[in-house]
């Protein structure tokens, strides 16, 4: 009996190598004048809507392109081919889906969406050439000697203390209060918070509360806080999906001071999971809020409405990586495949900017102040504030 | 501390329906069922669709939602559950049907209702403040409703013939089987129950914590605990396990929240710590 | 011990997984396989141990709680304490051994569905415990991890730093390949000698494996402990490879997914975990394909297969192994 299974072991195991094989050696090139553009990151499971935003974002706009003719990159002209790997938001699974990037010869990863799944890969896309463009904030990921992550937005410790100021300045706000997930990215954001806060002279009243983020009820963990009265309580690095509920509770607690978060939410769920009671709710918006936004914004909304059914504010920011990418390499074609030229580009790399009714704003890398190195994009900071089902632009800011 | 109270007693109440499905299915076929948050949510998205959307009377969406998951719950344990349990050498492999299950619904539920979180309009509005505790009106109601469901439920296991049927199926199912209970009908019959009771839940609940499409699991996880301090397949102890874990969030997350991040661990050590002294939990038949 | 034929198996086991698949990756210019059939090969060894504790009764869901365990003394081992990876890898495993010891004392004493739910907990408690205690950096997670360096003896290197390697990930094929032979020769050894006859009879039953004199708690340790064992080292070598930690890196999904692969491989056969994972990773990859698909085809055949073959891809060729089992 042993020795069948044995066999039939072996026998599966090297079916499994042929198939593979055969897989190997099916034809992975394609015609020359598609450019492979990578994602890895998070579509399925309880943090879906992050990398469903960024994929949705980079296939809109990949589809416009194409159907436009293509995008012209020195005398080539390239489709856009939006590769996409799903992590599960597992760092194990991350690495794979970097691998797999790296096999096809992609040199332009947008991903992972979180702080673990973008230190695993740091090793593979360092011995790869691939340059990845993360949406998770630890300095680590972007100061030297790490050099191929580009962060994809404003991360928190860069938000937060013009945020305070604004609130600090404006609505005599004393006293605050931190709230996150116990996971690492919003303790990671928390603690930055709270740095930022006590910098501005703030009074920290709460700093250690957290949830499980798989919480359905946010009363209790809210009760103590908000019989603490402060000014101001922030819900770090809140999930889209929590923060309508935290919202509620805190309001129907008898909160009345301000609520706000340095991470993008969306106005729709907002509204469907605390109705008028988000009102006043502060965030930092999609990058392109209506007030800013130009037609072409308005047309990728469009577009991105079309083709998924609805929109996701988060892509206001998230429509910004695949843009970055393509005009880098238009402004030094030899970057195609050469991830060094794109390091040196980025250092001077200046483009207008398609998103904004400001002329004269600009596509270019920042992060000297943060990491020390230009390996962020500089996106505008929005801070907006939440009214009946849409967000009111604040104000709006600049990083770096 | 009053107001610690009644958040934990309104928890407790939603706990304790989420674990009495779960539990129910347990007792009567020895199947732990995987799919059981799964199903709360998919009863949940009914309720947001003909309550949150369509804007019909919130009544009718939630017996929508018990229904189809009734329906559903009789259809899995007829065509998937039943088969396995008779060609299957071990026990253990309906575990691996309801974990199979479970992804299958939460893929299914991702690609009908999207991966965003949803809401819907509150069915009573206004807030109760009486003395120190506050307490929102809708929260009042659902948690009364949750009371009555368990309180309905209890007496129809004891007093109608069904019920009867499906206790002694639970307390031995082959001498229930000799004495001419049709075991298969109240086999259906239970699961499409005990399913029914977490599209209910769902859809409950979905007034005033929303639903998405990614918490199916945790709610599984969260409905297990309860499961585990009351005591496994006996009604009583999903419903004291309920209760029990609603009022040590409540007190927990208020006593211990000057130390951070440990009020689950706190919870869990004395999980482990009282299931070494009581391994059926409060309650519960013992395994094997 | 070996007859002939077993023998020639293991032979032709061997050359298709050192020899064969390294050079047929090689040949097909496929190098992102080296990664995937190392994860493979890692969470194979940990699904050993998810299957060992199938193989007295036990279903534990908890393994991820050990796999974390041991990426964790091994990262804070060679970071903070400056040992070499090589000696923190056997330190991981018997950390968690210990530590399962511990743990095991009051929960073994839990069966069926409480065991499974327990040891489920356990994941969360391992995940919360990496959050709050001091040593692990909490949230912040452990990052940059030297790769393993060289083993050297004598003068003579052993084992080239694997920072010298041009493939980086063929050095780490190497070491997660020959690492699951290892456990799971040792593994058929144990099954076959006669402590694991001993395990069958508690698997079927413990009072009577009691009354028949077998030290049943001390045999559920040792199962336990040697699962956790295996949990600790596929952990350690994992995190070897992402050079980073965070109390996320090994989560509940993946307990589960440590019981789907001993379930998917049967649970009869020493070897079933390891088909079981090599099936349902891969599976899971060809049908990436599919795009927002993939969940529910995945699922849905996950299912069919519970329908079709509910013991186990492992019980195709063996008919006459069920009226035994019985």
């Amino acid at each position: 009996m042993k020795r069948h299974m044995f066999s039939s072991r072996a026998a599966l195991l090297g079916l499994v190598s042929a198939l593979s094989l055969a897989g190997a050696l099916m034809p992975a090139e394609a015609a020359n004048k598609v450019l492979k553009i990578g994602f890895v990151g998070v579509t399925s499971g309880p943090a879906a809507a992050w990398g469903t935003s960024n994929v949705r974002s980079m296939q809109t706009l990949a589809a416009w392109w194409n159907g436009q003719g293509g995008v012209k990159i020195g005398d080539q002209t390239y489709d856009i081919d939006v590769v996409t790997f799903d992590d599960q938001k597992d760092p194990k699974r991350a690495i794979a889906g970097m691998e797999k990037m790296a096999q096809e010869g992609i040199h332009y990863v947008v991903g992972p969406n979180v702080d673990d799944g973008a230190a695993a890969v740091r090793p593979v896309a360092e011995k790869a050439g691939i340059i990845y463009f993360p949406y998770a904030f630890p300095k680590a990921l972007y100061t030297k000697p790490a050099s191929n992550a580009v962060l994809g937005m404003v991360a928190n410790y860069q938000s937060a203390p013009s945020i305070y100021k604004y609130l600090k300045e404006n609505k005599g706000v004393k006293t605050v209060a931190f709230v996150c997930a116990n996971e690492s990215d919003p303790i990671s954001q928390r603690d930055g918070g709270v740095v930022a806060a006590k910098a501005l002279g703030l009074n920290v009243v709460a700093d250690k509360d957290t949830y499980e983020n798989d919480t359905r009820d946010f009363t209790p963990v809210l009760t103590p806080i908000v019989k603490l009265k402060p000014d101001l309580l922030v819900l770090s690095g809140v999930a889209p999906a929590n923060a309508p509920l935290l919202i509620r509770s805190a309001r129907e607690l008898g909160f009345e001071g301000i609520i706000s978060t340095e991470t993008a939410q969306d106005a729709k769920v907002l509204e469907e999971g605390a109705g008028e009671l988000a009102n006043g709710f502060i965030s930092v918006g999609g990058a392109s809020t209506p007030e800013i936004r130009s037609k072409t914004m308005e047309e990728f909304i469009d577009r991105y409405t079309k083709k998924f059914g609805e929109y996701n504010d988060e892509s206001n920011t998230k429509v910004y990586a695949l843009q970055y990418i393509v005009d880098t390499l238009k402004a030094d074609p030899k970057a195609i495949d050469s991830v060094e030229e794109f390091k040196k580009a980025m250092d001077t790399f200046s483009a207008p900017n398609p998103y904004l009714k400001d002329s004269s704003a600009t596509l270019h890398y920042v992060g000297t102040t943060s990491f020390g190195q230009k390996r962020q994009l500089a996106v505008p900071l929005v801070v907006n504030q939440y009214k009946d089902g849409k967000f009111e632009t604040l104000f709006v800011a600049n990083v770096d | 501390m009053e107001q610690v109270v009644a958040n934990g007693l309104y928890l407790g109440a939603q706990y304790a329906l989420i674990a009495l499905g779960l539990t129910l299915i347990f007792a009567l076929m020895n199947v732990l069922n995987f799919a059981h948050g799964q199903m709360y949510v998919l009863g949940g998205f009914v309720t947001y669709e003909i309550y949150g959307q369509l804007r019909w009377p919130f009544v009718v969406a939630l017996f929508a939602s018990a229904i189809t998951l009734a329906v559903l719950g009789g259809l899995i344990e007829r065509l998937l559950f039943r088969t396995v349990i008779r060609r299957s050498v071990r026990e253990e492999s309906t575990m691996l049907l309801a974990a199979g299950i479970a992804y299958f619904l939460d893929a299914v539920i991702l690609l009908l209702f999207g991966e965003k979180q949803r809401g819907v309009p509150k069915i009573v509005p206004g807030v109760l403040r009486a003395g120190d505790i506050i307490m929102p009106y809708d929260r009042i109601v659902v948690g009364g409703l949750a009371v009555l469901f368990i309180v309905g439920f209890i007496l129809m296991m004891q007093y109608t013939r069904p019920g009867r049927a499906m206790r002694a199926l639970a307390q031995d199912r082959i001498a229930a089987q000799l004495m001419g209970v049709p075991v298969e009908f109240y086999s259906l019959l239970g699961f499409a129950l005990g399913a029914m009771l977490a599209g209910l839940v769902g859809g409950l609940l979905v007034t005033i914590t929303g639903v998405n499409s990614g918490i199916g699991g945790p709610i599984s996880l969260k409905a297990f605990l309860m499961v585990m301090i009351g005591g496994a397949g006996v009604v009583g102890g999903a419903i004291a396990g309920g209760f029990i874990l609603g009022m040590l969030e409540s007190v927990g997350l208020t006593v211990l929240h000057a130390y951070g991040d440990i009020t689950y661990l706190v919870i869990f050590a004395a999980l482990l710590i009282f299931l070494a002294i009581r391994p059926n939990g409060l309650m519960g038949k013992p395994w094997g | 011990m070996f007859r002939p034929l077993r023998l020639a198996a293991l032979a032709v086991f061997v050359l298709v997984v050192f020899l064969a698949v390294p050079l047929a990756i090689k040949a097909a210019g496929r190098t992102d396989f080296y990664y995937t059939l190392s994860s493979v090969a890692l969470l194979a060894i940990a699904s050993s141990g998810v299957w060992l504790m199938f193989h007295i009764g036990r279903i534990n869901i908890g393994q991820g709680a050990f796999a974390l365990m041991g990426g964790y003394v091994s990262a804070i081992l060679v970071t903070s304490a400056g040992f070499s990876f090589w000696l923190s890898l056997p330190l991981a495993g018997l950390f968690c051994a210990a530590v399962s010891i511990l743990i095991g004392l009051p929960i073994l004493r839990l069966r069926g569905v409480y065991f499974a739910m327990v040891t489920l907990v356990l994941t969360e408690v391992a995940r919360l415990l990496a959050l709050a205690l001091p040593i692990t950096n909490g949230a912040k997670g452990i990052t940059s991890i030297p790769a393993p360096g060289a083993i050297g003896a004598f003068g003579v290197t052993l084992v080239p730093a694997f920072d010298t390697f041009a493939e980086r990930n063929l050095a780490f094929y190497y070491l997660s390949t020959i690492m699951m032979t290892l456990c799971f020769a040792a593994l058929y050894r144990l099954v076959h000698s006669r402590i694991g006859k001993l395990f069958v009879a508690m698997q079927q039953n413990e009072e009577l494996a009691s009354s028949m004199g077998i030290n049943v708690p001390a045999m559920r340790i040792l199962a336990y402990a040697i699962s956790s064992f295996l949990g600790g080292l596929a952990g350690a070598i994992f995190i070897a490879i992402a050079q980073s930690i965070y109390p996320s890196s090994f989560t509940v999904n993946d307990s589960v997914n440590f019981m789907l692969n001993c379930f998917v491989g049967g649970l009869g056969h020493v070897f079933g975990p390891m088909l079981g994972t090599l099936v349902l990773y891969f599976g899971w990859d060809l049908l990436f394909a599919i795009g927002q698909y993939q969940l529910l085809i995945y699922s849905g055949v996950m299912v069919l297969l519970m329908l079709v073959l509910p013991n186990g891809l492992l019980s195709i060729r063996l008919p006459s192994r069920r009226g035994a089992r019985k």
